[in-house]
């Protein structure tokens, strides 16, 4: 029918030629920059402290880190179960205080966020001096204070040891002090409380001691100097916080690090949590108190992406706030905008590779609802639910029951299981798998019964075989949808589902040979080829 | 092994994959443009195919009863009260699935070929299952007790182990290729390659075994029995091409694979798939895509089997 051919044609050019049209428009007119699409590595910590009630008040503080031109803070999430969260901001710090009445038993607290943070360094003028005065609201970095002994003769030693002869330019003045903590006094692995003046007598400390000397020499010499408390950022779970210190220079607060040799300079990687020489936890007696920092690495679009997209007109980001007004977040539109490019994955599977999965979607969702648990916990719960739930259709063979109360009870088998493997996973700290709630449900007790099905009328080594098929569907559509640079695509460019049409009606088109095919008929096309 | 000789084995196998019908192709080429959707009831429902069929003197096995709700049922035990061989299937099943062969009638009930027994309790139930659409993917079905079919003699010693079937694709009106399943030992009876049963390709002309697979394997003896598979020719093929093409033009679809039984007296039909499986291919070591091509091109048309009947 040429009318067909004609009408396919021209929407196929169409779907493909908008798009693009509609990308130059924004690369060229709008301005948007591509080196703003290459996704960022940012970080996901979870902070989880737990304690033992025993039917008193419980109260704990901690910081939380704020957003700054260097780190930007994002995706914040908490569960505080039977307390009440209050967060109080002074110009500095943020501080979150968690309150419980009459606590009984064990309790968890996580508050996590996203930190996605810039390498900062800083040149110092070399010809700058040590200015006589500073502003008034200066003068508490200038003071002796607990732990920093300012005017004790050690301090005085200390710099005298260091640079005798004292007027020189601040560059100066900082890299001898710096090498000084660096080089002369030993890195020390401990973690109790070490003051400034043991630190110098011992010529060795930890972080807190080395910045404490640090802070104490730098006020000693007019230099207004404060201690910083942070996380060195790395995959894995740790306790071990870390302090540094920042220096006053020429209107600026400049970082130093003596025990990982940073010099005015900050990695990437560094998560400012607060300032001041302070505790990070504080909390009531005798409750047991445990805390940990659970991070994991991550890739995510630049947050100047998001920022830049807001500037401009003809603008998703209008769009994206449309959606944020009835609660749907750019992250969840993220993964909305992803399903299609799942889709696309399983239609590639099934259709040019020819591998028979459990039903044609459910691999794109399931590695959707994966996101939030890792592919290998998503893996692992999905074969946990599907192989479950045929089991217990399995009895219900026995039991001899009708089609649909039978789907009603596999429906609920599931909603159990998920439920249970919640509750399971938190008691047992496997946090991932905890996020099984978002598979969809509906879905996965019909693949139950499918599996079933198979499992009874072709056996086990087909329906395993259909499941690790599903598995590598699901890998292949995880690894897609969670390419960090599609997600930037997508977000920046959501005229490009429209390619996705004409792709897949392409392959709705394509009727060539599937891979499988080439095997199933490997004997008959070399027959053929014969005659 | 050279360059020269990668390509031209590349060129060969390409050319032999040109032959070869693939599911995409199936899909696109033949199944959509022959077969409206809205037609699809006609062979998903084989109560509704045996009707069609029946009205236009093809033959089918006769249908004793068909139940569709639950309350229907009250009368079973003195519905089958006379039955003494009889099959009991779902409408709308797939895969054989639901379908129970009753060979003899015992003191308290029935006994399945399987050797299963069965009281009227128990048939009851399973045709409430049926009823009930366990069978047929949630869907509410309808329940057919038809007669049963006693194979041909001729094909006991071919088929010991269960009713053996034949699957003719026919393409607009015309037969394209057709293979013999033999169920086995392994197949526990049922005529499905999927679950161990043999496919003999059958020469369209004559009626002759040509080809043979199990699992995908070629062979030419049985795996259970011995006996030599091929060589053989199928007792009254020529009334089996003539009431298949007379099934094809009882229907409005014109890409089929028709599924008949043979007995002492003459071919049944017993289902038609609007989705025929391309496995048949390689039951016959024969690509269908030239076959198909010269039945899509009438100008070009051969004098075809149909014609010269």
């Amino acid at each position: 029918m040429p009318n067909r051919r004609f009408f396919f044609l021209t929407l196929f050019a169409l779907l493909i030629a908008a798009p693009l049209g509609l990308i130059s428009y924004k690369l060229l007119v709008l301005d948007y920059r591509m080196a703003d699409l290459i996704p960022a590595t940012s970080y996901h910590v979870d902070i989880n402290m737990t304690v033992d009630g025993h039917g008193d008040d419980i109260s704990m503080h901690t910081y939380l880190p704020k957003s700054d031109p260097r780190q930007h803070i994002t995706e914040e999430t908490q569960t505080s179960g039977d307390f009440r969260l209050d967060i109080n901001s002074d110009p500095l710090n943020r501080i979150a205080t968690w309150k419980a009445e009459a606590v009984e038993g064990p309790q968890s607290v996580h508050y996590s966020f996203v930190v996605q943070a810039q390498h900062v360094q800083y040149r110092i003028p070399t010809g700058l001096q040590i200015p006589k005065s500073y502003p008034p609201q200066l003068a508490p970095y200038l003071r002796a204070e607990e732990g920093v002994q300012v005017n004790d003769p050690l301090i005085d030693e200390a710099i005298d040891k260091i640079i005798p002869q004292r007027d020189i330019p601040i560059s100066e003045l900082l890299t001898r002090m710096h090498r000084y903590l660096q080089d002369e006094l030993r890195n020390k692995n401990f973690s109790g409380y070490t003051d400034a003046i043991t630190a110098y007598k011992l010529g060795e400390a930890s972080c807190n001691g080395k910045g404490r000397l640090f802070v104490a020499m730098a006020r000693k010499m007019n230099l207004p100097a404060r201690s910083v408390s942070g996380l060195i950022m790395k995959s894995g779970n740790k306790r071990v916080s870390h302090q540094w210190v920042e220096i006053y220079v020429n209107g600026y607060w400049v970082p130093f690090d003596t025990i990982n040799d940073h010099f005015a300079e900050l990695p990437a990687n560094f998560l400012t949590l607060y300032y001041g020489d302070e505790v990070l936890f504080r909390h009531s007696r005798n409750i047991n108190f445990q805390y940990s920092f659970q991070i994991t690495k991550k890739l995510v679009p630049k947050s100047s992406l998001r920022e830049h997209i807001g500037d401009s007109m003809l603008n998703i980001a209008n769009l994206y706030q449309t959606f944020e007004s009835v609660g749907i977040s750019q992250n969840l539109l993220k993964i909305i905008l992803m399903i299609p490019f799942g889709a696309l994955v399983t239609v590639i599977f099934r259709n040019v590779i020819g591998i028979e999965t459990f039903g044609t979607f459910l691999p794109a969702l399931i590695a959707s609802a994966a996101r939030d648990t890792g592919l290998l916990w998503g893996a692992i719960g999905f074969v946990m639910v599907i192989v479950l739930t045929a089991l217990i259709r399995r009895g219900m063979d026995w039991l001899q029951l009708l089609h649909s109360p039978k789907m009603a009870i596999l429906l609920t088998s599931v909603v159990m299981i998920i439920l249970g493997a919640t509750v399971l996973s938190v008691q047992f700290g496997l946090g991932q798998l905890a996020h099984l709630s978002l598979f969809p449900i509906a879905i996965l007790a019909i693949t139950a019964e499918r599996f079933a099905i198979f499992e009874a009328e072709q056996g086990l080594y087909k329906a395993a075989r259909v499941t690790v098929a599903t598995l590598v569907v699901i890998a292949a559509a995880y690894t897609v949808m969670e390419s960090q640079f599609l997600q930037s695509m997508v977000l920046a460019f959501p005229e490009l589902l429209f390619v996705l049409i004409a792709l897949n009606m392409w392959l709705g088109k394509w009727i060539g040979m599937r891979i499988s095919e080439f095997v199933r008929f490997r004997k008959l096309i070399w027959s053929e080829a014969a005659k | 092994m050279s360059w020269s000789a990668w390509k031209a084995n590349w060129q060969n196998f390409r050319r032999g994959s040109a032959h070869v019908l693939t599911m995409n192709q199936r899909n696109l080429h033949f199944i959509y443009p022959n077969n409206a959707r809205k037609h699809f009831p006609i062979a998903d429902n084989k109560l509704l195919t045996k009707q069609i069929l029946g009205a236009s003197g093809v033959p089918v096995p006769e249908t004793y009863q068909s139940y569709s709700s639950f309350f229907e049922l009250r009368s079973l035990e003195q519905d089958l009260a006379p039955c003494h061989e009889f099959v009991i299937k779902p409408a709308q099943g797939s895969g054989g699935g639901g379908i129970v062969v009753i060979s003899e009638k015992t003191e308290d009930g029935w006994r399945s070929v399987s050797g299963h027994h069965y009281t009227a309790a128990d048939l009851r139930r399973h045709i409430a299952d049926i009823i009930f659409g366990v069978y047929s993917f949630g869907l509410s079905d309808h329940a057919i007790i038809e007669a049963r079919v006693d194979q041909h003699t001729e094909l006991n010693e071919l088929s010991p182990f269960g009713l053996t079937d034949v699957r003719i694709i026919v393409c607009h009106h015309q037969p394209v290729l057709s293979m013999l399943r033999v169920p086995t030992k392994a197949s526990d009876g049922k005529a499905n390659l999927h679950q161990g049963a043999l496919g003999i390709g059958i020469d369209i002309e004559t009626g002759c075994g040509i080809h043979a697979i199990h699992h995908g394997e070629a062979l030419t003896h049985h795996p259970d029995t011995h006996i030599d598979l091929l060589g053989r020719n199928l007792p009254f093929w020529d009334e089996i091409l003539r009431i298949s093409c007379q099934a094809a033009q009882a229907v409005p679809l014109k890409y089929l694979g028709i599924d008949l039984a043979i007995a002492n007296d003459g071919p049944l039909i017993l289902e038609i798939n609007v989705r025929p499986g391309i496995e048949i291919q390689n039951a016959n070591m024969l690509g269908m895509r030239p076959l198909l091509k010269q039945i899509a091109a009438p100008d070009q048309q051969l004098e075809t089997v149909r014609n010269s009947l």
